[in-house]
């Protein structure tokens, strides 16, 4: 393993897991709800969320979803609600809710995710069903990237619209393979798919980079670079001028008071 | 019961168990391990076997049979490794993976038990 591969994920959470904190670790593409340095809940805008695997992907009704966070949502215990009122067995809520976590946090602990910022005391009102260390957290999510890319390593493919090929005389696919290629109408993204099937976003990469290792999906050429004339720009944009101190910490303390 | 209870019942009620997973196989992750320890690495496991699991699924298709898994042997010289696909209505993508001392394994009865634990974990 390089040493890139074993550094820490997020240098933050390791440290937020270390002295046991309990708060909300928000990121650009995701937040990380932590209870005494244990992972209990994660979420990101790239992922389809606990309500949709529960309800596109399983089995619930989305009435029944709806119910339980009116009635429990106040009080943060929306997950025993859905369990104690006979909506959803424990079993079932325990796996989609592990599956979303590391799903959410594979989004949120991606590199580029911009800075970090902890709201300590901060809970989700999803409530307590189980936790994860961190440190699996960071692990599978590092096995995932590296897993993608020893596929196929054709990261243009997470974010492009899949566009199905026709398959090889003999070729087969397998019935999830097939449900997913049904829905790919050459607009939809991974992402887009994964909200259709109600499957975890990560699932839908890593069929998408089957699929086009197996050459059942087009593998998108890497974006061709504009090249552009070397101009020289003048020195007053390309010196560097030392920041505005008192105007970042003014802009600091507004954004500050704003939320 | 839950994840961690089913497993810790299949590796204590089911006779020579040496380990247990339940395994995502959309994704090749353990969602919980007992057992396993040095001899028999699970996190390794759950994810090689997502491609044994996957590899029996495309050759029905191919074979064009219309029928379900219900579970995969594979036997070794000393050990017997069984995986069992869930099919609750919201676990399509799951496998209970044991891990069996061929010695001291009863086949017959462990998948009747690991049969009976499915049904226990309520999915």
């Amino acid at each position: 393993m390089t040493a890139l591969a074993t550094a820490a994920v997020s240098p933050l959470l390791t440290r937020l897991a270390a002295e046991r904190a309990t708060g909300a670790l928000l990121r650009d593409r995701g937040t990380l709800f932590l209870e005494d340095g244990r992972i209990v809940h994660a979420e990101s805008p790239a992922t389809p969320g606990l309500d949709v695997l529960l309800t596109t992907g399983g089995g619930l009704a989305p009435e029944r979803w709806r119910e339980a966070v009116d009635r429990a949502g106040a009080r943060r215990q929306v997950a025993r609600f859905l369990v104690d009122s006979g909506g959803l067995a424990g079993g079932e809520l325990e796996i989609c809710h592990l599956a979303a976590i590391f799903d959410a946090a594979f989004f949120a602990l991606s590199p580029g995710s911009g800075p970090s910022r902890f709201r300590r005391g901060a809970t989700h009102w999803i409530g307590s069903v189980r936790s994860v260390p961190a440190a699996a957290v960071e692990r599978e999510t590092r096995r995932r990237r590296e897993l993608l890319d020893a596929v196929w390593p054709y990261p243009q493919l997470d974010t492009s619209p899949v566009v199905p090929r026709a398959a090889a005389p003999g070729q087969t696919v397998t019935a999830r393979q097939r449900a997913l290629l049904a829905h790919a109408d050459g607009l939809r993204t991974p992402a887009d798919l994964a909200w259709v099937l109600g499957r975890p976003a990560f699932h839908t990469l890593l069929d998408v980079r089957r699929l086009a290792a197996a050459g059942l999906v087009e593998t998108p050429l890497a974006p061709v670079r504009a090249v552009r004339a070397a101009t020289t720009l003048p020195d007053w944009m390309t010196d560097t001028q030392s920041p505005d101190v008192a105007l970042l910490r003014r802009l600091r303390d507004a954004l500050e008071a704003s939320l | 019961m839950n994840v961690e209870t089913a497993l810790k019942e299949a590796t204590t009620v089911i006779d020579g168990a040496i380990g247990a997973a339940l395994v995502d196989y959309g994704s090749g992750m353990a969602l919980g391990t007992v057992g396993g320890g040095k001899e028999l690495d699970l996190g390794v496991a759950a994810a090689g076997n997502t491609d044994v699991v996957r590899a029996k699924v495309r050759t029905m298709e191919m074979l064009g049979l219309k029928d379900e898994i219900e579970d995969i042997l594979i036997t070794l010289g000393g050990q017997y490794h069984l995986i069992r696909l869930l099919k609750g209505r919201g676990a399509s993508g799951f496998f209970l993976y044991l891990a069996l001392d061929r010695g001291r394994a009863n086949l017959a009865m462990a998948r009747h038990q690991l049969k009976r634990i499915e049904n226990e974990l309520e999915i």
